[in-house]
């Protein structure tokens, strides 16, 4: 199991990408895909697109983020990549809709952001079960699904 | 087996500090958090990882209290947090008092290599930050009822890993356990599910052989 102890920098630096370019001719560069929530975390066990096993084990004052370097060597790479949760966009009826959509996001612990006049939630899991939750407020027409991204 | 022996060091980073994975235990009142704790604690020991655990309660210090009396483990290794509200506002919305718990064990403790953190009983929704965690198991069991997997509760459906204890009580609570483990698989889509009977310890090894290869890594 391939052990990775620090962050050595960012895929973006320039010493950093003209390396990972060079590795790439080569396809030595692995990725580990990992949701935006897991970056939270100090060990993970992965495996990279290559299928290589890996065990990441941070400091608590490192954070993973999306291009982190976690390998630089000579003969290869390893590079998170971060995998974006779809988002399902809601458009409430009036204010009171509103209101009531957003409590009911709250109380669930659901991660949303505010686009305009519409509400986004981050899903998590499968798109129907949100759907589901949220049908006593869509089937009367206080809320209705714009879509997803 | 009231001593701690210590296993290997953590691995150190850049830092030069030592980072003990920390894991979650999360569940609903009286699904058996504590039991598994009791039954995992001697079996962490028996590996040679460097180990502390951290309980909370609402209003006293009950769980750590009952650990550190259980001579399983160096009392001074076992801290508790007092949550004075809902648990999960510990272990979620602000986990600041038990990171704080965490950071002190570890300063106290060099070399820990893992920390069990037991929130307070709550209910199906209840989950870990992961600013708090690594790792994190939800425990329910078969007498709160063989339809708590399909009722799709947050923590079931998020948890890293699930444990359905008490299995031995099936037969007597009229539970369909065949039922429950498959409706489990089917709502966590095929994430890690786990049998235990915590009274007799019963699959208690296979989590401690999970949380091994999920985040001690060295073995």
């Amino acid at each position: 199991m391939l052990r990775l102890t620090e962050i050595i920098g960012t895929a973006s630096e320039p010493h950093i990408a003209e390396r990972l370019h060079s590795l790439s001719h080569r396809g030595a560069v692995e990725y580990v895909t990992l949701r935006r929530e897991d970056t939270s975390r100090k060990r993970l066990h992965v495996f990279t697109d290559r299928g290589t096993e890996g065990a990441i084990i941070l400091d608590r004052s490192e954070q993973l983020a999306n291009g982190s370097v976690l390998l630089l060597e000579e003969q290869r790479a390893v590079v998170v990549r971060l995998e974006e949760a779809p988002w399902l966009a809601l458009e409430p009826r009036d204010a009171a809709a509103a209101l009531e959509l957003g409590y009911f996001c709250g109380n669930m612990h659901w991660k949303v952001r505010f686009v305009g006049e519409y509400l986004h939630i981050s899903l998590q899991g499968p798109r129907a079960d949100y759907l589901e939750r949220l049908s006593h407020l869509i089937a009367d027409g206080r809320v209705s699904v714009v879509g997803n991204e | 087996m009231n001593s701690i022996v210590p296993g290997t060091l953590a691995p150190r980073t850049k830092t030069g500090t030592t980072s003990a994975a920390r894991v979650g235990v999360g569940g609903p009142v009286g699904s058996g958090k504590t039991a598994l704790l009791e039954q995992l604690i001697p079996r962490f020991i028996a590996r040679g990882t460097n180990l502390a655990v951290i309980t909370n309660d609402i209003a006293t210090k009950e769980d750590a209290e009952r650990v550190r009396r259980s001579g399983l483990i160096a009392p001074e290794r076992v801290a508790a947090v007092e949550t004075g509200a809902c648990p999960h506002s510990a272990i979620r919305e602000d986990p600041t008092l038990n990171m704080q718990a965490a950071d002190d064990l570890e300063a106290k403790f060099p070399g820990l290599e893992l920390i069990l953190i037991e929130s307070g009983g709550d209910n199906l929704a209840s989950s870990f930050s992961l600013d708090l965690v690594d790792y994190w198991l939800f425990v329910i069991d078969v007498a709160g009822g063989d339809d708590i997997p399909r009722k799709r509760g947050f923590g079931v459906l998020t948890c890293d890993l699930l444990v359905i204890n008490k299995t031995d009580l099936a037969p007597y609570v009229k539970t369909d356990l065949p039922r429950m483990v498959r409706e489990a698989n089917e709502v966590r889509g095929g994430r890690p599910v786990l049998l235990t009977n915590c009274a007799a310890g019963e699959g208690v090894d296979a989590i401690v052989e999970h949380l091994a290869r999920e985040v001690l890594f060295d073995r």
